[in-house]
């Protein structure tokens, strides 16, 4: 590391050309440094429900730029003291006291996050210095992680997507949530239920009439299920709107830089509560639910033929896409893991528990000292390593069929 | 006189200079001790000169805020300062102090003004190694600004690496 930077300061002592000559090292002036974070009309925090170690998360919103920063309760504590009128010395005795132990480290992090959230007063030159200095670095390491984090940032979105969400919403999207809506929908999806099973009788008979047909059905399957991908994405977002919060975002990305998929980021409903995010989660699944339960009520409607075999195939796989959609261990941040994490107050629970594999040796050797989250976090990974296991088993098996049967 | 004219030796923009061409600017050079601490110009004072350090150390400051200035360079024996002077009618843009009892040789714009109508050739050669210096003093200046940049982020902790990810949830 290099050495730290050192500026020279002549200080006057009066009229008469006395002066004395100062260096001060920039770690000098690191411990002297007293963070201003942005007046309070410019952020709002949120604590968040207590995780299984008993720990209190916060998600801190900045109204200016509207991006958000998940703090721990060491973070939140050392936020706020960022007032600007205590020094990082300071503050680090104070985390001392309160926590017991203290590592400037934290301090580091912490001003990183904030800093890169624009929630510390800071000087915008800086940002452009720093980015093209960061681009400069010939590792290829880096460059790679570099063009990672742009490759999984690619998305295309749509202009104005809350406001545009608000007039859905005012215009009778705000029926979706009725009481009288979600009935409805539990007495269709219980119907189709009871069909499906009457239905399954005739199951050879649906394979010979969708065999027959394989380019027709493939395509009438992808447009169904590529519709209802928007819908459901779009009723995630006029969940949020319920609750009164704001839609950041809404288009098309590569989730986790991998599957290709609609998505709603309704990040501030962090700002609502936990029943608020669940509901949110759970409204993206109910349009596959309640979309497959009308097409196989419509199969019933219809005579035997193509028709109501289609219906049915359409009915069923969307049924198939809500399961996967609220499946939470696959290592994908779908519904069924955002409803885990909130369960389990862990927003982050993927994100820890893949970092927890490097030390996974090392942990499990002194397992007498996990915490309850890390046990969280094995048992995601244990589950999701389960999950994918026998999904590849299954495939592998379907795949062998196919090439037997043809 | 002729002892001036073989320290104009050493002095860069003369480097150039003949024997012959030395004396005559040594004729233009006023000879100035001046003890320590004393103030030889300051920052936004009118400026029509150019020193050059006999011997002794000066240090050239920056006002930042109230009594604190910004220390951006020393001069030592053999070389100049202050030549925005010899060109430019705009006020002094930083302060020069001594730091140790000097003496400086002082040319005045208007005798140099006057090398440029009588010797052109003179004024040639001191002018293109001016013009080296001046380079190098500009290099020098932004190493300067990048060190003060360093010294800005490290002491404010701002981090150079990408930030990570920021915390979000997009539903799908």
């Amino acid at each position: 590391m290099a050495d730290p930077a050192k500026l020279e300061l002549l200080n006057r002592s009066g009229d008469a050309g006395g002066f004395e000559i100062v260096q001060i090292d920039s770690l000098h002036a690191y411990s002297a440094y007293k963070p201003r974070r942005l007046p309070e009309s410019d952020w709002e925090v949120t604590p968040q429900p207590k995780s299984a170690d008993g720990t209190r998360q916060f998600v801190l919103r900045n109204l200016r730029q509207d991006s958000y920063v998940l703090l721990n309760a060491g973070e939140y504590f050392l936020w706020n003291y960022f007032d600007g009128r205590h020094s990082l010395e300071e503050i680090g005795r104070a985390f001392y006291v309160a926590f017991g132990a203290f590592d400037y480290l934290l301090i580091r992090q912490l001003l990183g996050k904030l800093y890169g959230c624009g929630l510390l007063e800071s000087k915008r030159l800086l940002d452009f210095q720093l980015n093209r200095g960061a681009m400069r670095d010939s590792r290829w390491t880096t460059r790679l992680r570099w063009n990672w984090m742009k490759w999984c940032a690619l998305s295309l979105r749509v202009p104005h997507a809350d406001r545009v969400c608000s007039l859905i919403y005012q215009r009778g999207g705000f029926l979706l949530f009725h009481p009288f809506t979600f009935l409805l929908s539990a007495a269709a999806a219980v119907c189709a239920l009871a069909l499906a099973l009457r239905f399954g009788q005739n199951a050879s008979s649906f394979a010979y009439f969708l065999k027959a047909r394989p380019w027709l059905i493939s395509g009438v399957m992808l447009a169904t299920l590529i519709s209802a991908s928007i819908l459901h994405v779009l009723v995630h977002a006029l969940a949020c709107k319920a609750h009164g919060r704001r839609v950041r975002e809404l288009g098309f990305f590569l989730l986790q830089g991998v599957v290709p998929t609609f998505y709603a980021d309704v990040t501030d409903i962090f700002m609502s509560s936990r029943r608020a995010r669940v509901t949110v989660d759970l409204a993206g699944p109910m349009v596959e639910v309640v979309l497959g339960s009308i097409a196989i009520v419509a199969a019933q409607a219809v005579s035997a033929g193509l028709g109501q075999a289609l219906l049915f195939g359409v009915g069923l796989a969307l049924w198939e896409s809500a399961l996967l959609n609220l499946y939470p261990f696959n290592f994908l941040e779908m519904d069924g893991y955002n409803i885990l994490a909130d369960l389990t107050a862990m927003p982050m629970l993927r994100q820890q528990a893949l970092a927890l594999i490097p030390h996974l040796p090392e942990r499990l050797l002194n397992f007498k000292s996990l915490a309850r989250a890390e046990w969280l976090q094995l048992a995601y990974l244990a589950l999701c390593l389960t999950s994918v296991v026998i999904y590849v088993i299954v495939h592998i098996d379907a795949l062998r069929a196919l090439i037997h049967f043809s | 006189m002729q002892l001036v004219s073989e320290f104009l030796r050493n002095v860069s923009f003369c480097q150039d200079l003949n024997e012959a061409a030395r004396s005559k600017l040594a004729e233009l050079l006023i000879s100035k001790k001046i003890s320590a601490g004393a103030v030889i110009f300051r920052e936004f004072d009118d400026s029509d000169c150019l020193y050059i350090v006999k011997s002794g150390r000066i240090i050239i400051s920056k006002h930042v805020q109230d009594q604190v200035d910004i220390v951006l360079t020393r001069f030592h024996t053999g070389d100049f300062f202050g030549e925005m002077g010899l060109f430019d009618t705009s006020p002094r843009s930083a302060t020069a102090q001594t730091e140790t009892d000097s003496v400086l040789l002082r040319l005045d714009r208007k005798a140099f003004q006057q090398v440029f109508s009588d010797e052109p050739e003179i004024a040639a050669r001191i002018c293109y190694r001016l013009v080296t210096v001046f380079i190098e003093r500009l290099r020098a200046t932004n190493d300067q600004a990048r060190e003060a940049i360093r010294w800005g982020l490290e002491a404010t902790g701002f981090s150079p690496e990408p930030q990570r990810s920021p915390f979000g949830r997009r539903s799908t």
